[in-house]
Parts: structure tokens; sequence; C-alpha cells
């Protein structure tokens, strides 16, 4: 399995974007020199801590209206959940986030700005279902989208969904604690509701494997009101989010992809962010001190007017803070794990499937791979497939042999693609629940009661402490979008109390 | 050199076709969706900040809602940035908030349903603050006149609905029920009738729109009916305008504008030019757009009911207008209750509003005179500190930008903020770290209200 904490040798070794390779040599040698110093004391308006999408932009709109920023970042590299890895003849594919679609206007505006392109994900042919030993392929353009039309299922899967898109009207997306119904939807898991609202148990077993790859997780594990959450989430200020535009390839939020991989925004904004980018820096305390906070790390002393912590909570709650944060905020840092999900990618000498008129979307009930897509360079060479591996299927996948995890996913692409798909050229997968700085994703996740008791606190400044990150996010909560419009709303709020 | 000549032609040729659709202007009512509004809905009012955010808070559900009122905060484009739930309110009865302005310290003012009140938000804290108190007035008895009854037919609640300040920082504020224009003392505390009149008696249909003209003395009050049977006509509304003497009393109510029968215009924004937008929040559901003078000069959309605007959702009780640059934005209220159609709506209207009278806030931006750079010129690796020399008009926070030149932009290499007192000042710049080529020294200042100097841009040489 693929470490993702890389040393400095694995990062230019892998040839990760060329920006981050820049920024991070002078970088890491600066770490090499300060280890033998007593950590450099400064002073700067803002300190932003974590260096993903969320903190290199709120960076960015600080440095922008004039501040002083320091952007500290515990690996040594930028992008957080989002990394590219090289698949070889210079190409590289996404280990983290990958997709953008129609209504995440604030990271195609970005990447628009940093000159990196936008290509739709390989979409021509059919997509693949399948349940039990049994394939079928389908049309995406049909009236279920992405969602297989098993005819098992589908009475259960248009009410369901239908409902849920009707429920989530009523979920104020910047705060979902005050829905009218909050505490009857916040008291359930989403598996209770389907028990209760869906009659055919091959519908109840396609839950699961569209919650693995939506949030790593089991329907068991998280909130009807983090679910109807999610959903409203899944649109922008105009148009209201529906379960569709966050599932479907098609007008979805798997609709286009990033010229060079979606890391090439991070690099980018680090490369504008030049010197104000400290890697290798990982924070160990905050202290809120008389006007604003100190930022200890091993390497720096910062004394700071405000700080924009841009770590997911379960990260978050790993600094030491003094004094000790409110109660509120604690405990949702303590109960709103990161999900369990790995990506897995096989890369063949061309895009085989796409022969046999196949899109290389495929959703399966058997596991581990439950959602899987054409991962593949524009010009389609090589070949390549990434397949979601979450919740517990992630579980017993991470137990497993690095052979029979191969094994097991090449199996999977088998049945999906034909036999074609054994012979894969290469084959890694990305642990994200294994990295020591992300300890999972995509998302951090909300079980029953969460939301309602502490939900409040995800955003709501401490003193000069002001939280950013996707988690925190109105609309594409748990997206690359949403981890830079909250990387904007945390440099409003903080340039508006300077 | 001729294919020099033809080649640059071209290339102008081309900026030419290509520049009318990179500067696009949109078509006077071009009409866009500017963001829709989260539960609990209900958008009776979106005020635009003077620091260019948009706020709207949730009003009344007439159908009985047990959530509380919410205020939202959106960006120029329409992004929502942050939100805040009111405290305090009785959700037994109905509730909502409408944010009515802002103080001369940025906070929002709310008008609060129930409890009748005025709010302070501090939207960086995220607290809240009583600032006024309308009272229950009693109807008032037959040849009763003063300032302490209610000159409606029936007795109804305090509605307290748009607010407008005065020159002297009083708060001018609309009840829409019970006929009166209340005036909140500078400072805050209870608010006291300011003017009462039987015009503005409109049972359900009240009181609405209230803003200050150019002249800055002149308050304009919108009428959504004279149901109360203040006027000949009481199935019309009106926008009456009413001196505010130099003692601060009200001067004489003259009738501006009649809107057509069952209308009710609600709260309208003002040009600089004088018209004034008026959206229509009865069954015509349109903005209607009236001179400086009190004549109807037009309506959009032409047809009245439908409110079909060209965009994804129609005008639908349409509430409120106030100007962001040449746009109006318009608070569809949808008082019928569909979600679908509460939304901010963005409507092109090709002329800028008239600048709010907010008292006391400061709009002068500091000053920076009398720059220096020394030396202009050091060695890459001397770790010598360059010295910004400058005078400060007022106390402010000076930021300096080191940039190095590069192929294509000036990238950053330095920046750093410091607060000064007014006078002469200086600040040193470190050079550490900075590679031989050539940059420029950028700097700035910022006030107490967010008020920014200039940038005065110098050069500096690394060798």
């Amino acid at each position: 399995m693929n470490h993702l904490d890389l040393s400095r040798r694995e990062l230019l070794g892998a040839g990760a974007a060329a920006g981050a390779s820049v920024l991070a040599r002078p970088a890491v040698a600066d770490a090499a020199r300060h280890r033998r110093r007593r950590p450099a004391r400064r002073s700067a308006d803002v300190v932003v801590i974590g260096a993903g999408l969320a903190g290199l932009t709120a960076a960015r709109e600080l440095m922008r209206d004039d501040r002083s920023v320091v952007l500290l970042e515990a690996r040594n590299r930028v992008g957080g959940r989002v990394l590219n890895k090289p698949i070889g003849g210079g190409e590289h594919t996404e280990a983290g986030g990958t997709f953008a679609g129609p209504t995440q206007n604030h990271i195609l505006d970005m990447a628009r700005e940093l000159g990196v392109g936008t290509f739709p994900t390989y979409n021509t042919g059919d997509n693949v279902y399948f349940a039990d030993g049994t394939r079928m392929t389908y049309s995406d353009s049909g009236p279920t989208g992405t969602a297989p039309p098993d005819p098992t299922l589908l009475p259960d899967l248009t009410t369901v969904v239908t409902r849920l898109d009707e429920m989530s009207k009523d979920v104020p997306v910047d705060a979902p604690w005050e829905a009218g119904s909050a505490g009857d939807w916040d008291g359930q898991t989403l598996e209770q509701w389907i028990q209760a609202n869906s009659v055919s148990p091959r519908f109840k077993a396609l839950v699961p494997a569209a919650t693995r790859p939506i949030f790593g997780a089991e329907p068991r594990e998280i909130s009807l009101l983090f679910t109807l959450f999610y959903i409203a989430a899944s649109g922008d200020e105009q148009n209201a989010g529906t379960f569709e535009r966050n599932f479907n390839t098609r007008d979805g939020a798997q609709m286009f992809r990033f010229v060079g991989g979606s890391h090439q925004i991070a690099a980018r904004l680090a490369h504008r962010l030049g010197s104000r980018v400290k890697l290798g820096t990982p924070v160990r305390r905050i202290e809120r001190v008389h006007g604003g906070a100190r930022v200890v790390s091993k390497h720096h002393v910062i004394r700071a007017r405000r700080v924009i912590v841009a770590v997911p909570p379960a990260l978050a709650r790993r600094i030491h803070y003094a004094p000790a944060l409110p109660a509120d905020r604690r405990a949702l840092a303590r109960e709103m794990p990161q999900g369990t999900l790995l990506k897995v990618t096989a890369v063949y000498d061309r895009p085989f499937w796409r022969d046999a008129g196949l899109n290389g979307t495929a959703v399966s009930l058997n596991g581990p791979v439950n959602a899987c897509f054409d991962d593949s360079p524009p010009d389609g060479s090589p070949g390549v497939l990434f397949g979601f591996v979450g919740g517990d299927e992630a579980r017993r996948y991470r137990s497993q042999s690095k052979a029979d995890r191969r094994a097991a996913v090449l199996k999977n692409f088998a049945d999906y693609f034909g036999q074609a798909a054994l012979n894969a050229r290469r084959f890694f997968d990305t642990d994200w629940p294994g990295a020591r700085w992300s300890r999972g994703g995509p998302v951090g996740i909300a079980r029953p009661g969460l939301l309602l008791a502490h939900g409040r606190a995800l955003r709501d400044p401490v003193g000069p402490i002001h939280w950013a990150g996707t988690e925190t996010s109105n609309y594409w909560n748990g997206y690359m979008d949403g981890a830079v419009r909250s990387g904007i709303r945390a440099a409003r709020e903080v340039i508006d109390e300077l | 050199m001729r294919r020099t000549k033809l080649t640059a032609l071209a290339a102008f040729a081309a900026v030419l076709a290509a520049a009318p659709v990179a500067g696009a202007q949109r078509a006077r009512f071009d009409t866009r969706v500017f963001a829709r509004i989260p539960p609990p809905g209900f958008p009776a009012m979106a005020y635009v900040h003077p620091n260019g955010r948009v706020y709207a808070g949730t009003y009344v559900n007439p159908a009985g809602s047990g959530s509380r009122s919410r205020v939202f905060e959106y960006d120029g484009d329409g992004t929502l940035m942050r939100s805040w739930t009111v405290p305090g309110q009785e959700l037994s009865k109905d509730h909502g908030v409408q944010v009515a302005t802002s103080d001369a310290r940025g906070r929002l003012v709310l008008l609060d349903r129930s409890p009748a009140r005025a709010l302070l938000l501090n939207t960086a804290k995220g607290t809240f603050a009583r600032y006024a108190t309308f009272a229950d007035l009693k109807p008032c008895l037959p040849l009763q006149a003063g300032t302490d009854c209610s000159p409606t037919l029936e007795d109804r609640e305090p509605m307290a609905n748009y607010g407008a300040w005065g020159p002297d920082g009083s708060l001018y504020v609309s009840d829409y029920l019970q006929g009166v224009v209340w005036r909140v003392p500078p400072g805050g505390g209870a608010a006291q009738v300011w003017l009462s009149d039987r015009r503005l008696d409109g049972s359900e249909f009240g009181t609405t729109g209230l803003a200050l003209a150019a002249d800055r003395r002149t308050l304009l009050i919108g009428q959504g009916s004279s149901a109360g049977l203040g006027e000949p006509n009481p199935a019309t509304g009106k926008i009456y305008a009413i001196e505010i003497r130099p003692d601060g009393s009200p001067g004489g109510m003259r009738k501006l504008w009649e809107s057509r029968p069952t209308d009710l215009p609600d709260g309208f924004g003002v040009a600089r030019s004088g018209k004034l937008y008026v959206p229509l929040a009865g069954t015509a559901n349109q903005i209607a757009v009236v001179a400086a003078d009190g004549t109807e000069l037009e309506r959009f959309p032409d047809a009245p009911g439908g409110g079909n605007n060209e965009s994804a959702i129609p005008f639908d009780t349409p509430s409120s207008a106030r100007f962001l640059g040449t746009r109006l934005i318009v608070a569809n209220q949808s008082f019928t209750g569909n979600r679908d159609n509460q939304a901010l709506l963005d409507v092109e209207v090709s002329e800028r509003g008239l600048r709010e009278l907010i008292p006391g806030r400061d709009t002068s931006r500091p000053r920076l005179s009398r720059v220096s750079l020394s030396p202009k010129r050091v060695r890459a690796g001397s770790h010598r500190r360059v010295r910004v020399r400058f005078t400060l008009s007022e106390r402010s926070r000076v930021s300096i930008r080191v940039e190095r030149r590069g192929r294509r932009h000036w990238a950053d290499a330095n920046g750093f903020s410091q607060r000064r007192a007014a006078g002469p000042r200086s600040l040193p710049v470190s050079t550490r770290g900075l590679r031989r080529g050539r940059y420029r020294v950028v700097l700035r200042a910022e006030d107490r209200a967010h008020n920014r100097s200039r940038h005065v841009v110098m050069r500096l040489r690394v060798t």
C-alpha cells in the first residue's frame, strides 16, 4: 500500500507535479537546517494550518488582501487529499480528489485562473452493473443516470431518491441542525430509514454500494440528516442540490477532470504563495494569547492575529490548544471521524474496455470495488481504471496482503470489463485511512446525533481560531469545490476581524 | 514590413471582434437567480451592505414555523458565505427578521417581528444586541391625536418593516400594521412615534418601504394599500414624500405616486437618477419604475401577474429591491409558500443606486505621502534591510508587499503589515532570501473602517 506521507526521496522519485516538487526541495532543505536550530520566531497577520485546497485558497485570499500569511503544512507536499501519482510516460493519475462537475464553479474557476484545463470524463458507451455474478450494461442517459436500472430495485430506487431529494430541500445547507425535522432525522441512521422505506433486498444491498464511494462509510454509520445535508449541498446557490447531481457522471459531480491531474491546482496555488508555504511543519500547539494566537511547530513559533485551521476535524483535534477548545468543538472533533476510503488504480497499455463499447464506469454490489471509473489521460494512453474501496470493504481490504488485494481488485475489474483487466501493467492502491496527515477520506462523517448536538461548532470561530476545510463547506461538502469555498469563507471571516 | 502590418491589423481586428464578448453588457432588465434562500425561507428583504455583500433575513412563514429566523450573508457574486440564527424570538407567534440597514461600525440592523425590536448583529463576532423596541399602540380615540396611539381602525400589533437613517443619526422605521413611522433616537432605545397618519393605515397591507431621498432631508414612504380608508382608493398603493424638518419634526406629507389596484408596492430602491424601483408584491408581480417627480415610467415584465422575467424563477411576491452596482437585488418572498421561488433575483437596470446615508460612517481613505525607499539597490545575500519612509494621514495598518519581476507577471516574494499612527513613519523590510533581480515594493494603508489608500509602488534592485 502506498504511504501518503512521502519522504523527500519518495516525493521526488514519484515525480509529483512539477510545481510541488520545486517547492518541496528548498522547504525540505530548510527543514533539515532548522533541525539544528531553535524554532524560528516570527509574526504574521494570519497563520493557516494545512496546505490542502482549503488552506491554499485561504492563504491566497489573504495574500491578495495584502495580509501577511504563513501556511504551515505537516507533509512534505501540498494538496492534502488531492494527490497526483505518476503512471509513466509523463502521465499522472489522481490518487485523491479527481472530478468536478456542474455547479462546482469555485474549483472550476480556480483551475481556469491557474491555467489548468478540464476535459470531460470519458463517458462514451455503456456503464456496467454487476450484482451477484450477473453483469448488465446500460446507458447513463436513461432516467436512472449512473444508478443501475435493475428492474428488481427500480421501484425502490425511484421512490427513495425522489423522497430524499424532496426531504433535502428542507435542510439548510449552512445549518442542517436547524431543519424543522432535524431531531427526527438526526436520530436515525440512513440504514434505519432505508429499512423502513424500501422493500427490495437488492435495493438495500445497493445502498452501501453507493455510500462506500461517496462517504467511505456504511449506511449504518451515517445519520439520515447528514445524508440529506450532503444531497442538499450537491448544488449551489442557484441550483438546489440533488442526489442525481452528486452521483452521476453525465451532468453530475463526475463530469469533468483536470488536464495533468487535479494536483496541478494545488501546486500552482502553492507556487504563487512562494515562501509563505512551509512544508514538513506539523503544528503541535496553538496558544490563544492577548491579541491573537501563538502557533508552535517544531521549527517555528509564530505570533499571529488570527489562525485558520484548514484540516479535517479529526486531524485538528491532534493539535494541542491552550486554553482548551470549548466542549462543543472538542466533541465534534472527537466524534467526526474521516470516512474509510481507498482508491485502487490499474494501468493498462490501452483502455481496452472502450473497444467493447464500455465507458469504464461500473457500479457493483460485490466488492471490494463498488464503483469504478475510466481515469485514462485525455488521449486514452495509457488506459487507467480506478475504483473506490470504502466502508466495510475497505476495512477487510486493508487487512489483506498486497498480492491478495491486487488479485481481488483485478478480479472485480475483470468481472466488469472482461478478462483483459487481469493483465494490468501496473497496480497500486492509495490508503487514505493509513495516511498520518489525512486519517481517511473523502470527508468527515456525521453519525446520528452529532450535527444536532455539535454541528454549530464546525464553523464557529473560537477566539482567534477559524475553521476551514471541505467539512465546513455549505455547498459541495466533501469535494474540492467545498474546500475552495471554505477557504474563501474563512479568509473573509479573518479579513473582517483584522 | 507589410506582412507585419497585416498581422498586426488582423490581431487588432480579432481583439475588436472579441471585445464585445469579453465585456458583454447585460441588457436592461436581464434577470438571473442571485441565490435561492435556504430554509426557513421567505426572504422579505435583501440589504446591500457598503462592504459589497448582500444580507437577507428569513421572514414570516404564514403557515407557521417553529424554526428560528436566519440571516444569510452572500458575496457579491451570490456565494453563500455565512449565516446566523436569531436568538430570543417568540416562536409560537409569527416571527421573522429583515436586515434593514447597517450602522457606522458595519453592524447589521435587524427588524424583528416577534418580539417587535431592532437588533444589532455584529457579523465579525456573531453577537446580537438589542438596539430598539417598538411599542404596541392602542388605536387613537375619536378626536385623539398624538404620538402615543395608532391611527388605524383596528388594534394591531407592531410590525417594524423597513428602516432608514436620518441625518442626525436617528433611525426611522416604518410600521406595517400600526400606521406610524417610528424614530429611534441616536444610540438606540425605545422607539418614539415620529409620524402618525391615517393614510398609513393599510389594514392588513400597510406601510412598507422607507428611504431617504437624495436631498437627505426627505423621507420616502411606501404604502401597500389604503384599506384603512385614509385615502379615497383603498386598493391602490402609494409612495409619499415627507420632509424631516431641521428640528427633526415631520413636515407635510404629499403623495408622490399611486399604484394600480392590488399592486401592493413594497420596499423600493432609489437610483442616483432619483428614479424609484418599486417591487409590486401583490397581483402584479412586477417592478415599477417611477421617476423622481412621481411619473410612472415603465414596468418589468410588461405583463402583470405571472412575473415572467425569463430567469429560472419568476417574480413571486417581490418584496424589496436594493442596488448592488447597476443591479437590483430583488427579494422574492413567495408568500404563498412555493419554496422553489424563495430566492434573491439579480435584475440588471443599467444605472446605479443612491448611496445610503449611514451617519458616522468613516468613508475617507487614509493617505500615504512622502513615500521613499532607501537604499534602492542591495546586494543579494547581504541580509541588509531597506527602510520605507512615509507619512500617514491617520492611524492605519500599513501593508508592504515585495514582488519579484517574472517573465509574465510580478510574483510575491515577501509581505507583512504593521499598525502605525498618523505622521511621518518608517518600516524596515528584510531583503534576506531575495535573489538577484528586479523587485517592486508595494505599500498600502488601511484604517479601522477598512478604507484603503491607493497603492504606492517603489522599485528595488537586488544585484
